[in-house]
């Protein structure tokens, strides 16, 4: 029996029958199978299987496409493989979408056409969110930040407590008792957001943005009630769920009436807020919204934050955020921070927008039935951030830590794993 | 040509080229007509000049690993569309010139040939390569076949093409709006979308100070 209802389908359907622009069209149609886009992508360069290749991927959405909205496709099916909406090719396009693709994009640079392989990607994510077909795992992390504002489900009391404590440490570190890290103040000129991990795991990260802000005099607040800067709704194609998390970190901007949101270093979250944000809400944003990495690149520009660069001993590399670099246009910034405050950077190869993802991308690290397969890929990263010779890797993004923290252990990298803001925080010149 | 001077063949060439053009002006009136993305985020970038990129710099075999990974499909494919082209060119110069003779069609037939051996091999290549196979579907094996066979009907016609000729580039004129030959369009609508995509992001087009660590600061940011 079809575990699919004819209702659902027809949502699945939907999707690729209401075209906003060409963009959709364009890229159900472009793909020329010539398979030369294979080695871009990690699940076929670490496994060798054929389903891997993004061609195969796009042909998911384009083979649909063609079956039901083409003369072709609709009456000589089998000359262009169209297929039919079910259960068969449901399931195998949640296994790709969701267990083989981290949504680098590193494809569609590197395809001979030029096709949006991840839109298309992303496309088939959203017709299996509107089917009811989102894996459970990953559901769960929007789920929570729906229901808790943050996608780790801590409550206010326990985000508090953990401030205040993260507080008196700053002072007593910066031997100043009018060091703060202020809560839901209105007015302040920057609302600062954090990936939720932070509170709960890495309380240090906070320690060390706050010791910025502190040194560079800034006027800046947290929220206590919407600090997540991460949109799990983004990877899965829940659109309804995605613009309800944006929503709420807007709302909470007009809120607290802050002049300009900075977004913590969370390469999918500075994504979905910065550049699909708009869109979700259907509106073009009143105040602007950068990375946490652009800002302290602009500290330091503006000597605002001096660093000293004779701290730092050791060798260092940097992990470029596939969100925040390819698909996001921060590419140089974090490479003047770091030329700032080390003697002895070494970039990956290849690196910048050419850079192979940490593996824990697109919700990867969110689904526990595909970790065998995430680790797997991961190798790659090992393997160049082995060549750097670095014992420091710094990547600005929570995702990409928790990511490069697993492949540490695994493939026995015996590196530290550090965001932009500590290693600033480190080197910060205190006066 | 005069009208009353054409065969049969030539008719069945004219009806199919009008068909195809037709065609192809449907799917470039729904293109223009849907447009580009209506994006709300406020752009970091210059469009137009990624748009540019993405058709020139951003096309370099140098940049792309579908290119320089695989230099000697790259190589195949650029002669292989190069004669395309040629032919094309040529089917229309037909209509004014009987056949091409001397010198000229000496240094057509030796291109030609080459371009569709390349084509021959690219076949050869989908039906040997096991990914590949899996990735093919009875259009891309048609496509490849048709194309390289108006390649080999045009060389061989060069002094005087005749009903084969007029045939074949009939039936490739009437299958290329249907499968994936209209690449043909939709490419320069794909480049165009990426260009868009990249421009907005402002990742294209590349700074050239991309080299120098440290002292490359985008312009907005400054």
């Amino acid at each position: 029996m079809a575990l699919l209802s004819e209702k659902n389908i027809n949502k699945g359907l939907d999707i690729l029958k209401k075209f906003r622009d060409s963009r959709l069209l364009t890229q159900v149609n472009s793909c020329v199978h010539c398979g030369l886009c294979a080695e871009s992508c990690m699940y076929y360069q670490t496994f060798k299987e054929e389903r891997f290749i993004p061609a195969q991927k796009v042909d998911m959405v384009s083979s649909i496409y063609k079956r039901y909205f083409t003369f072709i496709g609709r009456n000589i099916p089998f000359l262009v493989k169209a297929r039919d909406l079910d259960d068969a090719i449901s399931s195998d396009m949640t296994d790709l979408f969701f267990g083989a693709c981290t949504l680098c994009g590193r494809c569609n640079l590197h395809c001979s056409i030029g096709v949006d392989i991840t839109f298309l990607v992303r496309t088939g994510r959203i017709m299996l969110a509107e089917m009811g077909l989102i894996p459970p795992s990953i559901q769960s992390t929007v789920d929570a930040a729906i229901q808790t504002g943050n996608n780790m489900g801590i409550t206010r009391q326990e985000f508090v407590d953990t401030i205040q404590w993260l507080e008196e440490d700053l002072r007593d570190e910066l031997n100043d008792p009018d060091a703060t890290i202020p809560l839901d103040q209105k007015g302040k000129k920057i609302l600062y957001t954090l990936n939720p991990r932070e509170p709960k795991f890495f309380p240090l990260s906070i320690s060390a943005m706050a010791k910025i802000f502190h040194v560079a005099k800034e006027s800046w607040t947290l929220s206590t009630e919407m600090y997540d800067v991460t949109n799990y709704g983004f990877f899965t194609g829940s659109n309804g769920e995605a613009s309800a998390i944006t929503r709420r970190l807007y709302d909470e901007v007009k809120n607290l009436e802050s002049g300009e949101l900075i977004l913590a270093e969370c390469g999918h979250g500075t994504r979905a807020f910065r550049w699909e944000g708009p869109n979700y809400l259907e509106k073009r944003f009143d105040f602007p919204s950068r990375s946490s990495v652009e800002l302290m690149a602009e500290y330091l520009r503006e000597g605002r934050i001096r660093v000293d660069r004779t701290l730092l001993k050791h060798r260092i590399t940097l992990h470029d955020p596939c969100n925040l670099v390819r698909n996001g246009g921060v590419i140089h910034e974090q490479r003047y921070v770091l030329h700032q405050l080390a003697t002895d950077f070494v970039e990956m190869t290849p690196h910048g927008i050419d850079n192979f993802c940490c593996g824990g991308g697109g919700g990867q690290l969110a689904m526990s039935e595909y970790n065998e397969r995430r680790m797997g890929i991961a190798e790659i990263k090992a393997d160049q951030i082995r060549k750097t010779g670095a014992k420091i890797v710094v990547t600005p993004c929570h995702n990409c830590v928790d990511q490069l923290i697993q492949i540490n252990s695994q493939y026995k990298l015996n590196v530290q794993i550090k965001t932009l803001a500590e290693m600033v925080a480190d080197a910060l010149v205190i006066e | 040509m005069a009208v009353f001077d054409m065969e049969w063949f030539h008719i069945l060439a004219l009806v199919s080229l009008s068909l195809c053009l037709v065609s192809c002006a449907f799917h470039l009136i729904r293109l223009i007509r849907l447009g580009k993305p209506d994006d709300l985020a406020e752009n970091a970038g210059n469009s137009p000049a990624a748009v540019y990129y993405s058709f020139t710099g951003g096309m370099s075999p140098t940049k792309k690993e579908s290119a320089y990974l695989h230099l000697p499909t790259y190589v195949a494919g650029l002669v292989y569309h190069l004669g395309t082209f040629l032919s094309i060119a040529l089917f229309f110069l037909f209509w004014i010139v009987p056949g091409i003779e001397g010198v000229i069609q000496v240094i057509l037939i030796g291109f030609m040939s080459i371009s569709a051996f390349c084509g021959i091999g690219i076949f050869i290549k989908r039906i040997y390569k096991k990914e590949l196979r899996a990735l093919s579907n009875p259009d891309d094996y048609i496509s490849n076949f048709l194309v390289t066979l108006f390649q080999v009907v045009t060389l061989i016609s060069l002094s005087q093409p005749a009903i084969l000729y007029y045939f074949v580039a009939s039936l490739l004129l009437l299958y290329l709006p249907l499968g994936k030959l209209k690449h043909t369009l939709y490419f320069f609508a794909a480049r165009y979308h990426l260009g868009i995509f990249y421009g907005r992001l402002g990742v294209w087009p590349p700074e050239k100070q991309d080299k120098i660590h440290g002292t490359t600061i985008r312009e907005e940011h400054k």
